[in-house]
């Protein structure tokens, strides 16, 4: 489904990502773990291909296709959605209406029918309910004046309705307590399905315990240092990154 | 009178039409004191950014009885609200026009055209709505006046259904229109009043005032959009006074002509009141819009608010310049200000005066002024979820718009605001 190979980033000319290799297949879950400033997030924006994040060296292929010659909007109607560690505020655009004019856009970018206010009021509320989040939070603003747990929730909620096949979630659990990011785990978990992968970048195991990852790596100034099974975070989580920012040195 | 001195050719067209006024007493007197000062220049304060002499550059003689004017009843289709409004006023050139209104169904409201034969709820108000006798704009309006229409809300009716008064200039002609509303909601009344102005592509100026009395514990939603001509020149002032308890919901919306000076004051003359005074902008092209609000807390208790969002494209300029005065007995006083500037273009400008004059101790008051282009992070965030750069930055705009139309009580008034920014977008899409 995505593989990359030896890509090598900058951003404002300082390189980041310098050469990682990571192959996810459908129904995969892969952790990515690594100290700070070790290139998480920028992995992340660009696989959603932020600006400013410039490839210098390596190729992303995403079912087949460049997915660096993509947009960001075109990478999302083939299914590529990235929770944001910072949910951004939009004032004046209301939620609801948020997700009706993205998922009608990706439908349409798809060459799908659009769907009629019903049919997605429908879709909406069902989402919501499984993820426990009060339809009232849907009339509000996107993120305005929400606490970071509902943000994180808001976000999981867009993952519910988008439907995408490959889930980036940059360190969803930053921010929460443990009964938000029960929530949240729960979310995600019940998205999990043979036909979907995801990549969740994290800091801590913590989140690991609820989100059982298939595969976990450890990123250390710009590369994949180490790659086990889900007990290589219970390592990092003994040892601490010291050992392994050695090992990439 | 001494008029020699450096008249413009505008100016000497407004001393010229002095017979029109010769007969009045208050339209002599105001003609006076226009053409004492004449046009005003950007070397008075308040107008250092829309110098009336340069931009009125040549005759534009008042057209005080404009006879009979012909009018193709399509124009007022033009208005946003048509297939919305039941109550329509339409004046032309100024002038009011029973035969082409819709006239309010409700017994509760009174119409009556500004003319020699007012009633005395309408005669005993007209020009008392302004502390400001000397403002260029009010003067000259005065001088010049048309006519206009008077609404009369009587005490404690509620009209739930929004007034319009379609204001129509039907020539794209070098001339000067000027109509007068006044607003009068009594004791305990409520009311929605939009002001529309529509106009022929050429140029002419249009100066409107409009005069509202708010009665105690009574409310007053106003709308005012300006979709003049596109080269219009449109002048206009709002004065409102708030009694006891009173409450002024304002919105000014300016999409229409080539320069736009717009000047609200508002007085809180009665404790407890209560003023929200929004306004947007859609300027492309060379328009100049130039807002002007003072808003004086006279007497206690009473709050205000002023948001302002001004979109600006191509070499376009927006201006907004808010005053807000606290007088000394005026305490506890809660009155914020805010305006905002979205910049599509590097040759946009937006200028903001944000000005506080208080002069009680124990006030809360504030003001906030910014300027930008869209924010990147935002328009990120939007394409990650599948929406395409246009659509993603037009939504963004318009939602930097609606800020503005919050306050708008009518669910389809305000839709049809939001459609009004978003085609206002398309256009620039498309071009």
């Amino acid at each position: 489904m995505l593989k990359i190979e030896n890509l090598h980033a900058s951003v404002v000319g300082r390189d980041i990502l310098n050469g990682v290799d990571l192959e996810v297949r459908p129904g995969e879950v892969h952790a990515i773990m690594g100290p700070n400033g070790s290139g998480k997030s920028t992995l992340a924006y660009v696989l959603a291909g932020r600006e400013g994040y410039d490839v210098t060296e390596g190729a992303v292929t995403y079912n087949g296709e460049n997915l660096l010659e993509l947009e960001p909007d075109e990478r999302a109607a083939r299914g590529l959605f990235l929770a944001f560690q910072y949910p951004i505020e939009i004032p004046g655009v209301v939620t609801v209406q948020f997700l009706k004019v993205a998922l009608n856009a990706q439908r349409k970018a798809r060459g799908e029918s659009e769907l009629s206010t019903p049919d997605f009021m429908r879709l909406v509320r069902d989402r919501a309910n499984k993820l426990r989040i009060d339809p009232e939070m849907l009339k509000r603003p996107v993120n305005v004046g929400f606490s970071g747990g509902e943000k994180k929730r808001a976000e999981i909620l867009q993952m519910a309705v988008l439907e995408p096949a490959l889930c980036v979630l940059d360190e969803t659990d930053s921010g929460l307590d443990i009964d938000a990011l029960r929530v949240v785990a729960d979310g995600v978990n019940a998205l999990r399905s043979p036909k979907r992968a995801m990549i969740v970048i994290t800091h801590y195991q913590r989140l690991l315990e609820y989100i059982v990852p298939d595969r976990v790596h450890v990123l250390s100034k710009g590369r994949i240092v180490k790659s086990g099974d889900k007990s290589l975070a219970l390592e990092l989580e003994e040892k601490g990154y010291a050992n392994f920012e050695r090992d990439a040195a | 009178m001494n008029v020699a001195v450096n008249r413009t050719p505008a100016e000497a067209a407004y001393i010229g039409a002095g017979a029109l006024v010769a007969s009045d007493r208050k339209r002599r007197e105001a003609y006076e004191q226009f053409i004492a000062k004449g046009l005003p220049h950007r070397r008075m304060e308040d107008w250092r950014w829309t110098d009336l002499r340069q931009i009125i550059n040549t005759a534009f003689p008042p057209a005080l009885a404009p006879s009979a004017p012909v009018m193709d009843k399509n124009l007022i289709a033009q208005s946003p609200f048509y297939s919305i409004v039941r109550a329509r006023l339409v004046l032309v050139d100024g002038l009011f026009m029973p035969g082409l209104s819709t006239l309010p169904a409700s017994g509760e409201v009174e119409i009556a055209s500004i003319s020699d034969m007012m009633p005395p709820w309408l005669s005993g108000v007209l020009g008392t709505g302004s502390g400001h006798a000397d403002d260029p704009i009010l003067s000259m309006n005065t001088a010049f006046m048309a006519g206009g229409v008077g609404i009369r809300i009587a005490a404690a009716a509620t009209v739930e259904t929004p007034i319009e008064i379609v204001s129509i200039v039907t020539k794209g002609e070098p001339r000067t229109l000027a109509g007068r509303v006044v607003l009068v909601v009594e004791d305990g009344a409520s009311a929605a009043i939009i002001e529309t102005h529509l106009g022929a592509p050429g140029a002419y100026v249009n100066s409107s005032v409009t005069e509202a009395f708010v009665g105690a514990n009574a409310r007053l939603d106003r709308l005012k959009v300006q979709l003049d001509g596109e080269q219009a020149i449109h002048l206009a002032n709002c004065h409102v006074q708030l009694k006891e308890g009173a409450i002024l919901r304002d919105c000014t919306v300016t999409q229409g002509g080539a320069t736009t000076r717009q000047q609200g004051f508002i007085t809180f003359a009665g404790s407890h009141a209560d003023a929200k005074i929004a306004g947007a902008y859609l300027l492309r092209g060379k328009q100049h819009c130039d807002t002007r609000l003072v808003v004086d807390h006279r007497v206690p208790n009473c709050i205000s608010r002023e948001v302002f969002k001004c979109i600006i494209d191509e070499a376009a300029r927006g201006i907004f310049q808010g005053k807000v005065i606290v007088q000394r007995d005026a305490q506890k006083t809660d009155g914020k200000q805010s305006s905002h500037g979205l910049l599509l273009s590097p040759t946009a400008e937006f200028d903001a005066k944000p000005e506080l004059e208080i002069y009680a101790d124990d006030v809360v008051c504030g003001h906030g002024a910014t300027a930008g282009d869209l924010d990147e992070d935002l328009v990120f965030y939007l394409r990650t979820r599948g929406i395409p750069l246009r659509e993603a930055r037009a939504l963004l705009v318009s939602a930097f718009a609606a800020e503005a139309f919050e306050d708008i009580a009518h669910d389809q008034i305000r839709d049809r605001l939001e459609q009004l920014s978003r085609e206002w977008l398309q256009r620039r899409i498309e071009q």
